[in-house]
């Protein structure tokens, strides 16, 4: 006891120590034999009682020092904490300092906070999405992996066939496991409810593959076959409420009953944050049909191994699948061809949304950089100001060191006030960026204000604040002693290179920002004029999944979907209506090979087109222009006349030459030719930067009741209503097909919106960013010519004194930051010459290097330069000879 | 720092009024205040030697050797602290100003007393 109490006399600074600590320490023994003869309870009491003493008055002592005589302080020890003693009182001097500046200190803090709190921001989103490690197991060798065959007529990347996986999996010797993945929107119907939810159909292995476990129940077996699903996190919760219960019970899912086997962990999230659904699909060697390319692969590599090596090893597997499968001529050719191609799936995952994540963080840390060479440049003047004050204090004796400290707490107040300020920023701003993100980046919803964003706005406060304050503190460390002599009556004319440098710096910072946003306002520009083919004001468009015993084949479907238009036609406001299975912006369409009739053969495996199907006045409804021939007749919907629709594209790739209308073509497998009885124009179907696609649409009904019946189309609506009309509708379908979820609702402008909202938000983001940067730069200039008038005060009345004009004299300052300006902006160029390419895919209908942005924003930046510089030029030429003379 | 004698607090008073008697250590002093003040400021050692440190440097404790013989305890050799001059001024300042409040404060009591 009395040792932990001795110990405690640690507690005091060491001047204390050094005085008092034997007396002290003597004090206590005393009193504790005392206090321990009078019994236990009196000991522990005494004990406690002095422990709290000593700690308090300890602690005391270093805020309010009673001792600080400094001798005999021999140790390294007793020095280091002398020193803190003074940290602690520079710290206090430069608080009472900052507080009798006001303007300086929220002017400083505020514009490091700002900066440091977009930064933050920033980070928390980087941090999250794409610092943090993917919650698989064995991140680092996992791989995605799909098929490529240059040359042919398979997009640049498609996913496998099912063969590939078996042949992989069988054969391959640098693989622990392998699974196929896809993603799709089906039905979950439970008593309760009914929605068209987003699932996969992956392999039982994938959850193996990925080092996945349930958090309740089992994972899929594979003689399970697609009888069982496993369900996320998420699902469990909204829909079920975390019943454990759910686990063995049966539901309707995507057409077919199937029992929940387990629930996922909430992390698990794959292939997109959106799954809520994995249905157990195993690949049967017997059912494979070769060819059918779509679906993606993951796979775990032996240690190791390299994708390199493992996109080799594939590709030599793939070239033994037409021995073993067989297929069609083409497929042969293809595989001939194809190529593995295998990246790391954290790659996969998140490389899209990677680019224009760091540009923006690139952009905010510009903002950050200049921001510093502000508050720099402030410390720097008001170091200049106390030039005398720190000569005397240096000529009494006062080391470089200490003079540095004195001025490096200003620095370390200032970062706590921005530290503080700047927290509070990213903690507003984090769920402003949640909202506006685009959607698909993985796990922005987990984005949030965490330890490490915290961490990293603390460490950027002490970070920037130090930067800021230590060359101003160097220099005004070793004050020119002369000061002391001329009186404190600042010199006329000294180089002020640093300034120049930093507002140089600056101006340059400031332009690569202008440039880089300029660039992504033309693209935008751009994108919103490009024609997509269809008109996307007053569009109403959802869909719907009836299921009722009536609706089995094709022209049972054409007649419900018929007739629902009907009943659609006469909700007010409505112009016309149609049907689309995939609508364009939201939907992609299905490809296929088809073959002219009279052209090449049935070995040469057809053209590569897409279709889909359509009815109702879709054409007029989506102001798709009709080029040639008809559309079809209700009669083509309901009797299964065989008649087809073509994009002009898809036109030009069958007959490159010959009117189409009239004309047949069929599927290699088919034995019904289809008729072209029209051409329509063409139309983007994934977004703006796409090239239009070559289509076929179908009729509902195919040339026999059972070619195809479709269940889900997207219905479109032409009407002023569109952003209203949902109610209407949701009441009439709940009156038509009462069992039929309502989904995908959208007006097309919306749709349009969200195509271009990766752009629109990295070139909001990167707006603001340069916008800061822009005014950021014209303070400093602004600052650094204000400043050096007021310096040269005497100079320039004297000079006025001599007969220099005003317009003279606003020249000469104007010039002086016209310089600093031009530099910069060649800096600036220059160094936007190299960067702007790292907007890459953002960019659209714009090179990297535009002249026009170039050149615009250039002039832009300088315009507000001379603007920073005329005010103080202006002031200096209002400067009255007389007064600033007799001022000094 | 207090160079107004009025601001004294209540343990730098006894403080100063315990070493008026003569120069005591540490030890001493705080039993003397403790028995002066008839119990009801027990200094713990920590704030004691923080009340000592500050009395000297405003001048008032000054140390000083051991008036004649051995040290009345055993151990170390311990180090006695005196009244300087300025000190015995600022404590009868002191002990002026707490006579006038408490003859002050009794005459108010009184006549708060005697109202019906």
């Amino acid at each position: 006891m009395i040792a932990l109490l001795k110990s405690l006399v640690r507690a005091f600074p060491a001047p204390f120590r050094a005085r008092f600590g034997a007396e002290l320490r003597e004090d206590l023994e005393r009193d504790y034999r005392r206090a321990r003869a009078q019994g236990p309870v009196r000991a522990t009491t005494y004990t406690l009682a002095t422990a709290f003493d000593l700690v308090r008055s300890g602690l005391m002592e270093h805020w309010h020092p009673t001792w600080t005589a400094i001798r005999g302080l021999d140790t390294l020890e007793r020095g280091m904490q002398w020193r803190w003693n003074e940290w602690m009182r520079d710290l206090r001097h430069a608080g009472r300092a900052l507080r009798n500046t006001v303007g300086f200190t929220v002017v400083a803090a505020g514009t490091l906070g700002l900066a440091i709190g977009c930064n933050a921001g920033m980070f928390g989103v980087i941090e999250t999405v794409l610092l943090k490690p993917l919650p698989y197991e064995n991140i680092d060798r996992l791989v995605y992996v799909a098929a490529s065959a240059p040359g042919s007529d398979l997009p640049p990347e498609v996913g496998v066939s099912p063969e590939f996986y078996v042949q992989y999996k069988e054969l391959s010797q640098h693989i622990e496991d392998i699974s196929t993945f896809n993603s799709f929107t089906s039905t979950l119907r439970t008593p309760e409810r009914v929605e068209r939810i987003r699932m996969s159909a992956p392999t039982p292995t994938l959850f193996n593959t990925l080092g996945a476990r349930p958090i309740l129940g089992r994972l899929p077996l594979p003689e399970e076959e697609d009888r069982v699903v496993v369900i996320s996190h998420a699902l469990w919760q909204s829909w079920f409420g975390s019943d454990p219960a759910v686990v063995g019970r049966n539901y309707d899912i995507s057409g077919e009953s199937r029992t929940v086997v387990g629930v996922m962990a909430p992390e698990f999230k794959f292939p997109s944050d959106g799954t809520l659904l994995w249905i157990s699909n195993p690949i049967r060697i017997e059912d494979i049909t070769p060819g059918r390319f779509g679906g993606p692969l993951v796979a775990l590599m032996k240690p190791g191994v390299t994708p390199q090596m493992l996109a080799d090893e594939f590709t030599t597997l793939a070239r033994r699948l037409p021995e073993r499968f067989g297929g069609t001529a083409n497929y042969a050719r293809i595989i001939e061809k194809h190529r593995a191609v295998v990246r790391p799936l954290e790659q996969q995952l998140l490389g899209v949304v990677a680019q224009p994540l760091w540009v923006l963080t690139g952009a905010l840390a510009i903002v950050l950089l200049i921001a510093c060479a502000n508050v720099a440049n402030l410390f720097l003047v008001r170091a200049e100001a106390r030039q005398r004050d720190l000569a005397v204090r240096r000529a009494i004796g006062a080391g470089r060191g200490q003079l540095v400290r004195l001025q490096m707490s200003e620095a370390l107040v200032v970062a706590a006030l921005a530290g503080v300020f700047a927290t509070v920023i990213a903690a507003v701003i984090l769920p402003v960026i949640r909202q506006a993100a685009p959607p698909g980046i993985p796990r922005i919803g987990d984005v949030g204000m965490n330890l490490e964003t915290v961490l990293f706005t603390l460490v950027a406060a002490v970070v920037s604040a130090m930067v800021c304050g230590l060359v101003p503190a160097w220099r005004a460390s070793a004050p020119d002693l002369t000061r002391l002599r001329d009186g404190g009556r600042g010199s006329t004319r000294r180089r002020h290179w640093a300034r120049d440098a930093m507002v140089a710096g600056q101006t340059a910072l400031a332009l690569v920002l202008l440039i880089a946003s300029g660039l992504l306002i033309r693209s935008f520009a751009k994108l919103s004029q490009v024609d997509p083919g269809y008109d996307i004001a007053d569009v109403f468009t959802f869909q719907i999944a009836p299921e009722r015993p009536t609706l089995t084949d094709g022209p049972s479907f054409a007649r419900f979907d018929l007739d629902f238009m009907d009943r659609l036609a006469k909700l007010p406001g409505v112009t016309s209506v149609g049907l689309i299975e995939n609508i364009p912006l939201d939907e992609g369409t299905a490809s296929f090979r088809v073959q002219a009739e009279g052209r090449g053969n049935a070995e040469d495996g057809g053209t590569l087109l897409n279709r889909t199907f359509t009815a109702g006045d879709y054409f007029p409804s989506m102001g798709i222009e009709v080029l040639q021939g008809r559309t079809f007749t209700t009669d083509d919907q309901l009797s299964g006349s065989g008649n087809a629709l073509l994009s002009r594209s898809a036109a030009k790739l069958l007959w490159p030459d010959e009117d189409p209308i009239g004309k047949r073509f069929k599927r290699p497998e088919d034995t019904t030719w289809s008729t072209v009885i029209g051409v329509v124009a063409d139309v983007m179907q994934n977004s703006f930067r796409d090239t239009p696609q070559a289509l076929i649409y179908y009729p509902l009904v195919g040339p026999t009741p059972e070619s195809w019946r479709i269940s889900s189309p997207a219905y479109v609506l032409k009407t002023a209503r569109a952003e209203s009309i949902a109610p209407d509708v949701r009441a009439l379908v709940h009156e038509v097909a009462p069992e039929a979820p309502m989904y995908r609702i959208y007006t097309l402008a919306g749709l349009a919106r969200s195509s271009m909202v990766q752009l629109s938000f990295t070139m909001l983001t990167l707006g603001i960013a340069s916008a800061l940067a822009l005014v950021l730069g014209a303070v400093g200039l602004y600052g650094v010519l204000s400043y050096i008038v007021a310096e040269r005060t005497r100079e320039i009345g004297l000079r006025m004194a001599l007969g220099a004009q005003a317009d003279q004299v606003r020249r000469m300052v104007v010039t002086q930051g016209a310089r600093v300006v031009a530099a910069g902006l060649l800096i600036g160029i220059f160094v936007a010459l190299l960067s702007t390419r790292a907007l890459g895919s953002l960019l659209f209908g714009v090179p990297a290097v535009d002249l026009v942005t170039f050149l615009g924003m250039s002039a832009m930046m300088f315009a507000v330069g001379m603007l920073a510089s005329y005010l103080p030029a202006r002031r200096a030429s209002n400067v009255d000879p007389t007064v600033s003379l007799r001022g000094e | 720092m207090p160079a107004n004698p009025i601001a004294l607090s209540t343990i730098e008073y006894h403080v100063l009024l315990a070493l008026a008697d003569g120069p005591l250590h540490g030890y001493a002093l705080k039993d003397a205040v403790a028995t002066e003040s008839a119990g009801t400021l027990v200094l713990r050692a920590g704030s004691l030697y923080r009340v000592i440190a500050r009395l000297m440097g405003m001048g008032w404790v000054v140390e000083t050797e051991p008036e004649g013989g051995p040290t009345p305890h055993p151990g170390v050799a311990r180090r006695y602290y005196a009244l300087s001059a300025r000190g015995r001024n600022a404590l009868s300042a002191e002990a002026q100003r707490l006579a006038q409040a408490s003859a002050l404060a009794r005459k108010r009591l009184d006549v708060a007393r005697d109202r019906p």
